[in-house]
């Protein structure tokens, strides 16, 4: 998933998280666990319902459109407005990994070796603009997806049958024998080209969104489309607020897939500066900050507004990419040398301290399926971090014969990136290289680093899940297929590309069709011969901190999609 | 007199940077130091401390200890010594504002001379070129320009400027401001060219290059030397105005702008980091903005009369 | 007469193109502002890129694209960002035009009554100790970085003193007069101040000087003659002419300002005007946005500066061969 808000700008940290698994200490739990006191204290609790949440964002998350909007800000609120034939539980902890029927009355039944899906629709439910969902609808959503040039039209939904046809004319996109209605028995029948283990997460993501069969097959930027949710999109002006009222047509049909929501009206405004963000939260003016609050207002928040703060676990990562096809780079012992140098809590101390991100050693985060514990470059071994090892870097570069070659790291330039950036400077140069840095605006970098044309030898970069997949890691950030030379969007940003590695991480996939627990055992190998590579440095996984008015209450984290802003209680 | 005192004291105390941090600090005021330690009252304490109260979220950096051995003014975000670093931002602000606007006064007085003097088409383009420039956003050209630089360099002919170089925040400000000196400097030379002694000068069949240069440029002069502390005042706020956007001076090194734009973002925790650079060059514009009038009056007697501070 | 300001118009005209097609270039010389990754997605194959390149007209030749953008931004008025798809350009600057007028026209009266007071005070008193402390002050206000003194307001009156002496100052951000004429005053109150303070400085000393030089004109000399009072010939006489060159600097000032030249201002601030318009548009490198934001901008710039030129060609003849 794409770092936060892809407007980042120049104040904008990144999202402010850190680890679980700090013995004792309770806030993950705490948060995990209030949502299943609320669901056993007797479900829906009207006297809750009622008024109206305050959201503030500094910048808006471009168009508003469910099948082309790749930003988490957004895919935030999909949640509450839109719903998929699947989608991720709606609830705290471990189970909002879970997948579940949505406008499915049951997860589909699959037959042909994993090839075919069949969905039996959901009779009766309504968008919000008063038409019943119908399994044409079901179709057309899929067909769209093609049509407005879905980011991952290419490499996710393609393996549907007639992907590939409208890969190349989107316009008469009509996936033929691919996506197959019946509307007397009411199923839809999804037929693949190759198995898929991951077809269902890529249905439950908000891509995956059923809209009206008559959407135009354009971007609709601004222009609301209507959904099934519990809210739908009143209004949409870029320049000053998102609002999102109830759905009148809405009448919950699962309490896991789409429950009813608690306020009337959901608003999020755009334009103000972090810093005054925070206060109006202080202040009660707002309710809630969507942007990471700055790293100067933790103690503030920790202190005098503790019971208000919400601090959870990502599964995402902040990792160096070396460009493993340029110098000193391309030689494994420097990029091992990088892996030994950075002291990994000194960039967590950068991001917000210890409570907000954990030492990372491995690609895959801690708590995602395939991840194992280990740790291959710190002083005094074992398979946790402990602390760098400047000697052996420094005797690895001398090794490489590459010492005092110029390096430039490429950074974001907001406080956070940036001071992190200047520290890994700093290291490079105490292992012998001469070290620039070069802070780029986070529109501009993002893409400048992934393109090769641009001869980035090492970057600052974050990489977000987009649902809970060893692959979703380690085959999209690390493969030869995500390695796309010349282009602005090749996320293979160290241009790494190992045969026999590739090979296993096909197996994997294949594995996970029938055996899962194999799967992810092999996804850990892989892990680990990744990182003797070492086409990248993780630095830390960070944790995500929310910080709510006073008057909010019922507050839910959902490990996919973050804060469940619906559940909000302003009443 | 105070006024000069003033600068040359700011200007001194900030060339002896080197020796405060190697001999009085002790520190090394570019490299990240995040796990560097100090001594405050004796004990030794580290420059960044964690929170422990609370949730424990946050890492501050240490304030003032007022002590000049000791970061005297607390440190900044990746534990460097803000004291030490002011000291060395003060030269590089210096540094850029005087030779951008020297290169501004320089190209506004040859451009300003050329169009005034010869005025037809010569002015015409050259007064278009000064209101391109004039009306163009600064912050657009000033953006664009260090993406480029900071990423690739720029070769212009036989100039080469290398990425992240300092010559980049220096010619953007001194472009911007030419019209500013240009346009007053045009309208001088039109009016000096309706004079006896030029007409004269014209009249003989001197060249115009030898009287631009004999009998304009010495009636020109004062008016650009009396611009010129103004412009330097000028151009150090327009200096920390373009590293508020992040764009100028690149890290380590340090400007008074860019240790501003690194306080900013401990604004709320520690405002010495970016107030003490601001009140330096609050003190130092006043004393060029000062020593500017001085240099007015002491080269227009007429002005004198009208009494200054 | 005529033809001289039909010449400054086409001037005006062609220094508005020439800052369009600068604009344009400079785009495109920047590496990494292809918009086609951005618009796409995160991952998206080379395919999805061609079309979403194909869907935007980002594969046309530049010249064609800078026609279609200018079309779209004049004629059609339908020029929509890169970022936020679907957004219209020329509404999003009118919607943030009666910002940056509620900033300028208040700031305005502030540093206009600040600084004439100042500066007639100054020249009345000269030589006196209140005229050296009121230029120290008009000299100091200059001197300060104005998004730092905005920072530095905001941090006390938001945060160290606003549990005390400030506590009556709102959360930053801006409230249409709409809602109450109250609201607006009070919530753009520090925003004026900080924006005033430089130019009350400037106007200041510049008063004090045309003041002390027209107190040593003839005229004046006669009207002591006659025995006028000195304040009275203050007033009625020196000031009076001297006024004719702070209202041509006003409306330099004013033109720019107006044009988003507060940008540091409204963004320190959080009030969402054309400076604040342009500043986002940069971060986010959305050329149609970065596009109207400059033309509005120059606009107006240009506009003052023409107004400003016609109006001196009308007063001195002379100019008007140049």
């Amino acid at each position: 998933m794409f770092p936060r808000s892809r407007s980042a700008s120049r104040k904008l940290a990144l999202a402010s998280l850190a680890t679980m698994s700090l013995g004792g200490f309770s806030l993950a739990q705490a948060s995990s666990a209030s949502p299943a006191v609320a669901k056993a204290s007797g479900g829906y609790q009207s006297q809750h319902a009622g008024g109206t949440l305050h959201l503030v964002a500094q910048t808006a998350g471009g168009t508003l459109d469910p099948q082309v909007n790749y930003t988490l800000q957004y895919w935030q609120l999909y949640q509450a407005t839109y719903d998929g034939l699947v989608s991720f539980q709606k609830s705290g902890g471990a189970a909002s990994f879970d997948v579940v029927p949505d406008l499915a009355t049951a997860m589909p039944k699959v037959t042909d070796g994993g090839k075919t899906y069949t969905f039996t629709l959901r009779k009766g439910v309504k968008f919000s603009n008063g038409k019943t969902v119908t399994v044409a609808d079901v179709v057309a959503s899929f067909q769209r997806l093609f049509k407005v040039s879905n980011p991952n039209a290419g490499s996710w939904y393609n393996v549907i049958v007639g992907g590939n046809a409208c890969l190349k004319t989107p316009a008469t996109c009509t996936l033929k024998g691919g996506v197959v209605a019946d509307a007397a028995k009411n199923t839809v029948t999804f037929h693949l080209t190759s198995p898929d283990a991951e077809f269902l997460d890529q249905l439950a993501v908000p891509f995956g969104s059923i809209v009206p069969a008559g959407t135009p097959g354009k971007d609709q930027g601004t222009t609301p489309v209507p959904g099934t949710g519990a809210y739908y999109f009143k209004s949409y002006d870029p320049n000053h607020a998102l609002v999102m009222a109830r759905n009148p047509f809405f009448k919950q049909w699962s309490l896991a897939a789409q429950p009813q929501g608690y306020p009337n009206e959901i608003e999020m405004t755009f334009g103000l500066p972090v810093e005054s963000e925070v206060t109006a939260v202080e202040n009660g003016q707002a309710d809630w900050l969507f942007d990471p609050p700055p790293p100067d207002r933790l103690t503030e928040l920790s202190t005098k507004y503790a019971s208000q703060v919400h601090v959870n676990p990502l599964t995402a990562f902040f990792y160096l990419a070396m460009n493993t096809n340029l110098k000193p780079f391309n030689n494994v012992l420097v990029r091992q040398a990088v892996n030994w140098a950075v002291n990994r809590q000194s960039a967590v101390n950068l991001y917000g301290g210890s409570v907000l991100a954990q030492p990372a050693c491995t690609v895959l985060p801690a708590g995602f399926p395939g991840h194992v514990n280990f740790c291959d470059y710190t002083k005094g071994g074992g398979s946790t971090w402990k602390a760098p090892d400047l000697a052996k870097a420094k005797a690895l570069v001398k090794q490489s014969g590459l010492a005092g070659t110029p390096v430039a790291i490429v950074t974001q330039n907001d406080t956070v990136n940036e001071s992190i950036g200047q520290y890994v400077q700093t290291v490079l140069n105490q292992i012998g290289f001469k070290a620039t840095l070069k802070p780029l605006s986070a529109n501009i970098q993002f893409t400048y680093i992934q393109n090769t044309k641009n001869h980035v030898q090492i970057s600052l970069t974050q990489w977000y899940q987009d649902y809970p997949a060893a692959s979703d890691f380690l085959k999209v950030l690390l493969s030869c297929s995500s390695f796309h030379p010349g282009s602005d969007n090749s996320i293979n940003i160290a241009g790494f590309c190992d045969k026999s590695i590739d090979a296993q991480m096909n197996t994997a996939e294949t594995l996970e069709l029938t055996n899962v627990k194999k799967a992810n055992a092999l996804w850990g190998t892989i892990d680990k011969e990744m990182m003797a590579k070492a086409p990248l440095a993780p630095l830390f996984n960070p944790k995500l901190v929310d910080f709510v008015s006073k008057r909010v209450g019922h507050y839910e984290f959902s490990r996919q999609f973050y804060m469940l802003v619906d559940q909000l209680w302003v009443k | 007199m105070g006024a000069l005192a003033v600068l040359v004291l700011v200007i001194v105390v900030c060339l002896l940077a080197p020796v405060y941090a190697g001999s009085v600090a002790h520190v090394d005021p570019f490299p990240s130091n995040l796990q560097g330690t100090t001594i405050v009252h004796g004990r030794v304490t580290p420059v960044l401390q964690s929170n422990h109260q609370g949730l424990g979220l946050g890492v501050t950096p240490i304030g003032p200890t007022w002590d000049i051995h000791h970061y005297f003014l607390g440190a900044d975000n990746q534990g460097r010594d803000v004291f030490a670093r002011l000291l060395y931002g003060g030269r590089t602000s210096l540094l850029i504002g005087s030779t951008s606007a020297l290169l501004c006064c320089v190209l506004a007085a040859l451009l300003g001379l050329m169009a005034g003097y010869f005025g037809g088409p010569i002015d015409w383009v050259l007064s278009r070129l000064f209101d391109i420039v004039w009306a163009f956003p600064i912050y657009l050209l000033a953006i664009s320009l260090s993406v480029v630089l900071l990423t690739s360099g720029l070769q212009i002919g036989f100039i080469h400027i290398g990425a992240g170089s300092l010559l980049l925040p220096i010619i953007i400000i001194a472009i911007v401001y030419v019209p500013y000196v240009a346009r007053p400097l045009r309208g001088l030379v039109l009016s000096l060219r309706e004079r006896e002694f030029i007409q004269a000068a014209i009249g003989v069949g001197a060249s115009d290059w030898r009287i631009l240069r004999r009998e304009i440029l010495p009636n020109a002069l004062p008016s650009v030397i009396v611009f010129f502390p103004l412009m330097v005042a000028l151009d150090m706020l327009t200096e920390s105005a373009l590293s508020f956007l992040s764009i100028g001076v690149q890290p380590p090194s340090a400007s008074w702008g860019t240790i501003i734009n690194d306080g900013l973002g401990l604004l709320y925790t520690r405002p010495m980091v970016a107030i003490a650079p601001g009140l330096m060059i609050v003190i130092t514009a006043v004393s060029l903005n000062l020593l500017g009038d001085g240099v007015r009056d002491a080269l227009d007697p007429k002005a004198k009369l009208r009494g200054s501070i | 007469m005529l033809s001289f300001v039909a010449r400054r118009v086409l001037a005006a005209v062609l220094v508005l193109f020439a800052i369009s097609v600068l604009v344009f270039l400079i785009f495109f010389a920047t590496p990494g502002v292809d918009p086609a990754a951005r618009i796409a997605g995160r991952s998206a194959t080379p395919q999805i890129l061609a079309q979403v390149r194909h869907e935007f007209g980002l594969d046309r030749p530049l010249p064609i694209r800078y026609a279609l953008l200018m079309e779209h931004l004049f004629i059609k008025r339908d020029l929509t960002s890169y970022v936020n798809i679907g957004d219209k350009v020329v509404p999003q600057i009118m919607n943030a035009a009666p910002v940056t007028l509620s900033l300028v026209i208040g700031a305005a009266v502030i540093w206009l009554v600040a600084g004439i007071a100042g500066g007639v005070v100054a020249a009345r008193f000269r030589g006196r100790l209140i005229d050296p402390i009121i230029m120290l002050a008009g000299i100091s206000a200059i001197s300060v970085p104005a998004y730092w003194l905005g920072e530095v307001v905001n941090l006390i009156t938001e945060s160290r003193l606003h549990s005390s002496v400030f506590s009556w100052v709102p959360a930053a951000g801006y409230v249409p007069i709409s809602q109450g004429v109250g609201q607006w005053a009070l919530h753009l109150l520090f925003p004026w101040l900080t924006l005033a303070a430089l130019y009350a400085g400037i106007y200041a000393r510049v008063l004090r000087a045309e003041l002390v030089t027209a107190l040593g004109e003839d005229y004046v000399r006669t009207a002591r003659a006659k025995g006028l009072s000195e304040r009275r010939i203050l007033i009625r006489h020196a000031l009076r002419c001297s006024l004719i060159s702070i209202v041509s600097l006003f409306g330099l000032d004013f033109g720019s300002l107006v044009g988003g030249a507060a940008l540091l201002t409204e963004v320190v601030f959080g009030l969402p005007g054309v400076g604040q318009l342009t500043y986002t548009s940069l971060q986010d490198l959305d050329l149609p946005v970065i596009m109207g934001c400059v033309m509005y901008a120059a606009f107006f710039v240009v506009l003052a500066n023409t107004i400003v030129d016609v109006a001196y060609a009308w007063l001195d003849p002379r100019v008007r061969r140049a």
